[in-house]
């Protein structure tokens, strides 16, 4: 199988089928824009046989969303013929396959939607026009359609996008950032942490989502694996708002959840084939990362600043934390006023850097070996929040020009992690936000095509 | 945002459990109610979290000491005492219930509800405070709450940490009357959101079951309304309760209503009448009740029923000249103004009307006995028709239709058709409940922009433990004058 393909393949092994096996029957984001987008040529009217010409998005999100809606068109008797050819010569090879009316499309996945727009025209030629290839009065039509894009979206618009290279150890080439964005998953209560991992060891990260009373763990295609609702006695000192440590242990997978309505933490093991988290100890230490270890403050949405890192040493932060993110050496502090504490190794001392949001994290998005930061908006109520991805080649990163950066869907975006979600080594970005109606969402940021 | 994402709802096959309430977990209901949340406009640095810490000064004008739930009943009472004491839960703008002083409400099965205290000792203190409503030396028609329930809430009884409520009837909005603040018990070190900590200074209670307010103190100011103003325009405080209304101030439901009670076997048949065709009900809010307060024509306030306009009736035919005796709060100045002018307007109607006023637990102890010709009594009615009515009933001495009239509200699994039966029932109920509603009112309230996150709830009154200070270089000085 050639190299250029197996990103496809990936994508549609752990993104389609999953959700044709969706308990909820929603069809898939790119059926639902050809299902509008074909209304839309229908109303133009348009005329049999319909040439299709796509551009924009990944070359696979293109064909395979040309191949969805030319099985709308052909389903309303429309005849289509699905150009290969660049949007400026589509009118004459329109009318060369004697198409009677185009359709022009332009697709993008932008702010958590993926979008069709563009125009329908008529190509059939007025005999009295001779050689000049002048247009009928009708079809004529603008399109622009939306739908809320879904994870199978992302795994199309991301193929084509330039994969790392060999991993190992030195510097190694940085691609450039773009990331799509669609709604992952969604909890009825507040999120209260956010961790992912791969829990099923089967190389490919699961999401985990910590509420006040419960832990839900996803698939890469936002679909439920397991949950739990979180037993034990009750926190002396509680937070008014969901919050809680969240992270998957190695050796073996497990997951150590703490909520801050609760005395002590559980481990919980995934049973992927029963769908279910079944306990496996108890936890008298927030778990922070992998091996790292903290305390709550009680009763406030920070943690103490002595962490006990993976070797057993302690180290202890200029200042209590809400936010904690570890990239071996490095390490990320995030405290209440908005600045952090940016270890490059743990014995080094910190480098204060501000106007980090509560989502902050550190992870590898260009490939090039070295962690970015990502963050929120640093402010109390950002309209809309964003996200931003920060270079730490330098020692003042948020001095610099992100990365990239875009807005985030309306909410709160309190939790920022990363994970390979299909094991092809790149990593998608989970953004977890509060909503104004008490529930929250998980948003899925993947690497698409430049 | 639109489309079909998937969303992690309740995990299938789990217990048999129908409702539950959790700290901080919330059940979605309905609410008519409007709320008010108080968020500051100018961008915070706050890392997207809530601030802990700081001190937040309050003014308020009302008493400096505050009695027993039950009997302080005000908005403004009610405020300032639920920042020592809380009852089981709280109902926020949106209608949401949250647990508070409870640690957890379950329907272990639809006719009964677990109320799981943070202790054996809070559950005991809390069974003896709704029994104690009941009781003979000091009944109050809040005891309505409770009506729901076995043996109509005379004797409830705790379990180690545990209240089990048997419904004698259904009642899905039990929870929502649980919250109501003369549920609350009488202030303990651990009952509320703060504790006492000095004169005038109240600390966070870090172990209080809803959470650690954000705020680390309060300190409290009593003054009038000439104090309020003057300390706000000085900028020595952050937080006014109990200012007048205007653009600048943020308003509670109005539930404080106040009913002109009158004993029919001691007043003529067409006392009623009398007191219908005397009083201008819109004059009478305008110029002699303070605060925000709106007229109120119907049994239930315009808040939780809308208010029809209604045809005064004529002037009943001249009698023989009547004395009657009204009795009032002493401790309320605008019910004392109201009085005035009802003994002016009755005066015209062929009656001598002597003024008495009375402290609150007397007037709601002759109440119960129907001890009085007339009075004016003022209750604060939950935020939901169903038992808003119950209460009024009991107030009005009607308790022998809770039995007839509740079921049937409760039997409805719709909430809005639940409101609106209670509504068409308020309505019929009238002329044969012995109360003349005259007004509501709520609680007015002014904060600084640097008060962040301070919300009312359903009930009108502030949640002061949800506010907290939003750093200094990022709110401005806009709003103070």
């Amino acid at each position: 199988m050639s190299r250029s393909l197996l990103p496809l393949v990936l994508a549609l092994a752990f993104a389609l089928p999953a959700h044709a096996e969706s308990d909820e029957g929603a069809p898939p984001a790119s059926a639902r824009l050809a299902l509008a987008v074909a209304d839309a040529i229908r109303g133009a009217p348009a005329e049999a046989p319909v040439a299709l010409c796509l551009s924009g998005g990944s070359a696979e999100l293109r064909r395979a969303f040309g191949t969805l809606l030319a099985a709308r068109l052909s389903a309303m008797n429309l005849g289509p013929v699905v150009l290969d050819v660049p949007p400026e010569r589509a009118e004459a090879a329109a009318r060369e396959q004697g198409a009677r009316s185009l359709a022009r499309l332009t697709l993008d996945v932008e702010g958590g939607e993926l979008v069709a727009r563009g125009d329908v025209l008529g190509t059939w030629v007025n005999f009295w026009s001779g050689r000049t290839p002048t247009r009928p009065p009708k079809p004529a039509a603008a399109v622009a359609e939306g739908v809320e894009a879904d994870a199978a979206v992302l795994a199309l618009a991301a193929v084509g996008t330039p994969s790392s290279g060999t991993p190992g150890p030195g510097p190694q080439q940085r691609r450039p950032l773009r990331l799509l964005g669609a709604v992952f998953a969604r909890l009825e209560t507040p999120l209260g942490a956010l961790a992912a991992g791969d829990l099923d060891g089967d190389g490919r990260d699961e999401v985990a989502a910590l509420t006040e009373h419960e832990v839900v763990v996803f698939g890469a295609d936002g679909r439920v694996l397991a949950r739990r609702e979180l037993e034990g006695a009750p926190a002396v000192a509680t937070t008014r708002e969901a919050f809680g440590a969240l992270a998957v242990l190695t050796g073996p997978p497990r997951l150590a959840a703490w909520s801050t309505r609760y005395a002590r933490g559980e481990v919980l093991v995934l049973d992927k084939a029963k769908g279910t988290l079944r306990p496996s100890g108890t936890l008298d230490a927030a778990p922070l990362g992998t091996a790292e270890r903290g305390a709550f403050v009680p009763g406030q949405t920070v943690f103490a600043p002595e962490v006990r890192l993976a070797d057993g040493r302690t180290l202890t932060v200029p200042a209590p934390f809400g936010t904690a993110s570890f990239a071996s050496p490095r390490m990320l502090f995030v405290h209440a006023d908005g600045t952090a504490s940016l270890y490059t190794r743990p014995a080094s001392a910190p480098a204060k850097v501000s106007g980090l949001g509560a989502g902050s994290a550190l992870g590898d998005l260009d490939g090039d070996g070295v962690p970015e930061l990502l963050t929120t908006s640093p402010q109390l109520q950002p309209t809309p929040d964003a996200l931003r991805v920060f270079s730490l080649t330098s020692d003042a990163p948020l001095a610099h020009e992100p990365l990239w950066q875009g807005a985030l869907p309306p909410g709160r975006a309190l939790y920022v992690v990363t994970a390979d979600l299909d094991g092809d080594k790149r990593r998608e970005v989970l953004v977890g936000s509060w909503k104004p109606d008490g529930t929250s969402e998980l948003f899925l940021l993947r690497q698409g095509a430049p | 945002m639109k489309g079909d994402t998937r969303r992690a709802g309740p995990r299938p096959g789990s217990t048999g459990t129908l409702f539950r309430l959790r700290q901080g977990d919330s059940v979605m209901i309905r609410s008519a109610l409007a709320g008010l949340v108080l968020l500051s406009s100018a961008p915070a640095l706050a890392a997207s979290r809530p601030r802990y810490g700081g001190e937040l000064r309050v003014a308020h004008a009302g008493p400096p000491e505050i009695g027993e739930p039950a009997l302080a009943d005000t908005p403004m009472e009610a405020a300032l005492l639920g920042l020592l004491t809380r009852p089981v839960c709280r109902v926020d703008a949106n209608g949401q219930v949250h647990a508070t002083l409870a640690r957890e409400l379950t329907r272990p099965v639809p006719q009964a509800l677990r109320v799981a205290m943070p202790s054996a000792a809070s559950a005991t203190a809390l069974a003896r405070a709704w029994t104690r409503l009941s009781s003979t030396e000091s009944p109050s028609p809040y005891r309505a709450l409770l009506y729901p329930l076995r043996g109509e809430g005379r004797q409830v009884t705790a379990t180690g940490a545990t209240l089990d409520l048997a419904l004698a009837f259904p009642w899905p909005d039990l929870e929502r009357s649980l919250c109501h603040p003369a549920l609350a018990t009488p202030p303990s070190p651990a009952s509320g959101p703060f504790s006492a900590a000095g004169r005038g200074v109240l600390e966070a209670q870090s172990a209080w079951p809803e959470g650690r307010p954000y705020l680390d103190r309060l300190a409290l100011t009593a003054t009038d309304e000439r104090g309020l103003t003057r300390l706000w325009a000085a900028r020595q405080v952050q937080v006014e309760l109990g200012t007048p209304p205007d653009n600048d101030t943020l308003t509670g439901a109005a539930l404080y209503a106040t009913y002109l009670a009158f004993s029919p076997r001691k007043v003529p048949a067409d006392f009623r009448q009398a007191v219908e065709s005397a009083i201008d009900r819109e004059d009478l809010t305008r110029l002699f009740v303070k605060g925000p307060a709106v007229p109120m024509a119907n049994l239930l306030p315009p808040a939780l029923m809308p208010q029809a306009p209604k045809a005064r009736p004529g002037t009943p035919p001249a009698g023989a000249t009547r004395k009657v005796t009204l009795a009032y709060d002493a401790a309320l100045a605008d019910q004392r103004a109201v009085a005035e002018r009802i003994q002016v307007k009755l005066h015209d109607q062929g009656y001598t009307v002597a003024l008495e006023p009375q402290s609150r637990a007397a007037l709601r102890s002759r109440q119960a006995k129907g001890d009085f010709e007339l009075m004016l009594n003022a209750f604060l009615l939950p935020p939901i028709p169903g038992p808003a009515l119950a209460v009024v009933l009991e107030a009005g001495g009607r308790r022998d239709l809770l039995g007839v009239e509740l079921p049937p509200i409760g039997a409805l699994t719709d909430a809005g058709a639940r409101d609106a039966r209670s509504r068409e029932r308020a309505l019929a109920l009238a002329p044969s409940v012995p109360l003349i509603p005259l007004y509501a009112q709520g609680l007015a309230l002014r904060a600084a922009p640097e008060v962040t996150g301070l919300m009312l709830d359903a009930q009108g009154l502030p949640v002061l433990e949800g506010a907290w200070l939003a750093p200094v270089e990022a709110t401005g000085g806009g709003g103070r004058p």
